[in-house]
């Protein structure tokens, strides 16, 4: 569904070149849960922007559905870390998830089936005629999904979706997003700093070394598919799974490739 | 009930109290110049009739209403090119600051050279006055627009003309108003400096005619209309604002709650 292959990433500024990513190659497959997890300042949110059409790639090539990405594409929809700043301030929560309906030139009656809908599945059916700002950084954040979800995307991009909201609000969307992803099969990719989180919500980890990027190593979370906060968090195998991701992260600081003990 | 009774003491309160004070200081003036506010109220039914306010108040009315619109239109498509581009920005600031500098009244003889003694002329005076703040501040506000609100609108694919509208004039439209806010009160200025030049009616001509005619407190009148108008007109901005930037109002109330 979605091939990144040989992705490099130079920033050019006043006389200063930051390899931000190096060469990244990963393949997230068709309904795969995909997280991307790094050290902070590992270029995640760079190459996020790349895949999604936001950021040219210096080199290498991102591929959506065989077809090569030069610009933010339809088949895409993101989710972004600020959602106090993503959504518009000046649009009701409905209109905010309509808004880019109206510019796919769907007609009315399909968009008011789609609000409906993506709303109802993050739990505001009843919030369409408020403000943003008028809601919790939760409930923004999972109108900011909705309107992702109503935008019906071939692949979910989330960029650090949860990393500024409270801990009990965060396992709430956690849980809505693993839920999101079972009852409607959409691809998603994940990208966190969060170890515990992108093993709960993973089906794969794509582990990234510290910037200029490669991939540090790529695990298959082999949890069952019925995760929930309490007992997923404690059961051996998870243990387990975030250990060697932490032990890979520990790795990729270092700077070294695959040096950790198993 | 009893708070808007409240809040409409003290909104009066002050005004009360001036006028009690304008009263009382001038009630046994014996000059000419600072007639008795009992007579200037007295003289104001005379001067004011409707026959008057439909030739006089009318004209400069519609007059500022055509220059400040024109002001408006232009201010933001200008501001919004400039704020959108960096190197159109680099270009015009200086000459945007220098022509900002200029005091608009001093135009006045400049624009009638060109645009005659018409409407045209006042018009264009009024224009010209007020574009500056409407113009500087829509450059701002373009320019502000938040980069993740920018790239929410790019990757949904919200471009060109819908991204204008929805997004960019939208977010910039707090500043767009500041700048229309200063310009009522540049255009009400200029509405009657372009009347005292070469002008056969309005409100700023009649003002010079009662003066020139030794009529004070006809004269006198005329300035409180100025005043009345002038506070009318604010009013009215502030209604259109409340209505237009009413999210702009709930999201800073929101902002101070929890910051």
């Amino acid at each position: 569904m979605l091939d990144v292959h040989g992705l490099r990433k130079v920033y050019e500024g006043s006389g200063r070149r930051t390899e931000a990513v190096r060469d990244l190659t990963f393949s997230v497959e068709a309904g795969e849960l995909v997280c991307l997890v790094g050290p902070s300042g590992c270029g995640k949110t760079t190459l996020l922007k790349c895949v999604g059409g936001l950021l040219a790639p210096t080199a290498g090539e991102v591929r959506l559905a065989g077809r090569r990405v030069e610009g933010p594409p339809p088949g895409m929809a993101f989710v972004f870390q600020e959602y106090g700043r993503s959504l518009f301030p000046w649009m009701r929560v409905g209109q905010n998830v309509e808004l880019p309906l109206k510019q796919k030139k769907l007609g009315r009656e399909r968009r008011r089936e789609l609000v409906a809908d993506a709303l109802e599945s993050v739990g505001l059916a009843d919030a369409a005629g408020a403000y943003p700002w008028q809601l919790s950084g939760g409930m923004q954040q999972r109108v900011a999904i909705a309107r992702a979800l109503a935008y019906e995307p071939e692949v979910l991009l989330m960029d650090e979706p949860f990393a500024a909201v409270d801990a009990q609000t965060r396992a709430d969307l956690e849980d809505l997003v693993r839920r999101l992803w079972r009852e409607r099969g959409i691809t998603i990719l994940f990208v966190t700093h969060d170890i515990d989180e992108a093993v709960y919500l993973g089906e794969r980890v794509i582990v990234l070394s510290a910037s200029p990027t490669v991939v540090q190593e790529q695990l298959k979370v082999d949890l069952p598919a019925e995760r929930d906060q309490v007992h997923t968090r404690v059961s051996p195998r998870f243990a387990e799974l975030r250990t060697r991701v932490y032990e890979q992260i520990q790795a990729a600081k270092r700077g070294g490739a695959g040096k950790a003990v198993q | 009930m009893r708070r808007l009774l409240l809040r409409l003491f003290f909104a009066l309160a002050l005004p009360a109290v001036l006028v009690a004070v304008w009263w009382a200081a001038s009630a046994g003036s014996t000059n000419v110049y600072w007639p008795p506010l009992r007579t200037i109220l007295g003289t104001f039914p005379d001067v004011w009739t409707a026959d008057r306010l439909r030739t006089d108040v009318g004209p400069s009315v519609l007059r500022l209403a055509a220059g400040y619109a024109t002001a408006a239109v232009v201010g933001v498509a200008l501001g919004t090119v400039i704020g959108s581009y960096r190197r159109v920005r680099a270009v015009c600031e200086p000459v945007l600051e220098f022509l900002r500098a200029v005091p608009p009244p001093v135009l006045v003889p400049v624009i009638m050279l060109f645009a005659g003694i018409g409407d045209t002329m006042k018009i264009a005076v009024i224009a010209s006055g007020c574009v500056w703040p409407v113009l500087l501040n829509t450059v701002e506000g373009v320019r502000a627009v938040d980069p993740v609100l920018a790239q929410t609108a790019r990757s949904y694919g919200i471009t060109g003309p819908a991204r204008l509208r929805e997004v960019v004039l939208r977010s910039a439209s707090p500043q767009i108003f500041a700048g229309l806010r200063q310009a009522l009160s540049i255009g009400i200025i200029l509405m009657v400096i372009s009347e005292m030049f070469a002008a056969s009616n309005g409100l700023g001509f009649t003002i010079v005619q009662f003066q020139r005619g030794f009529a004070i407190p006809d004269m006198w009148t005329g300035i409180l209309l100025l005043g009345l108008l002038g506070f009318l007109l604010s009013v009215l901005f502030r209604l259109v604002e409340r209505r237009v930037l009413g999210w702009y109002h709930g999201l800073r109330e929101a902002g101070r709650r929890s910051p």
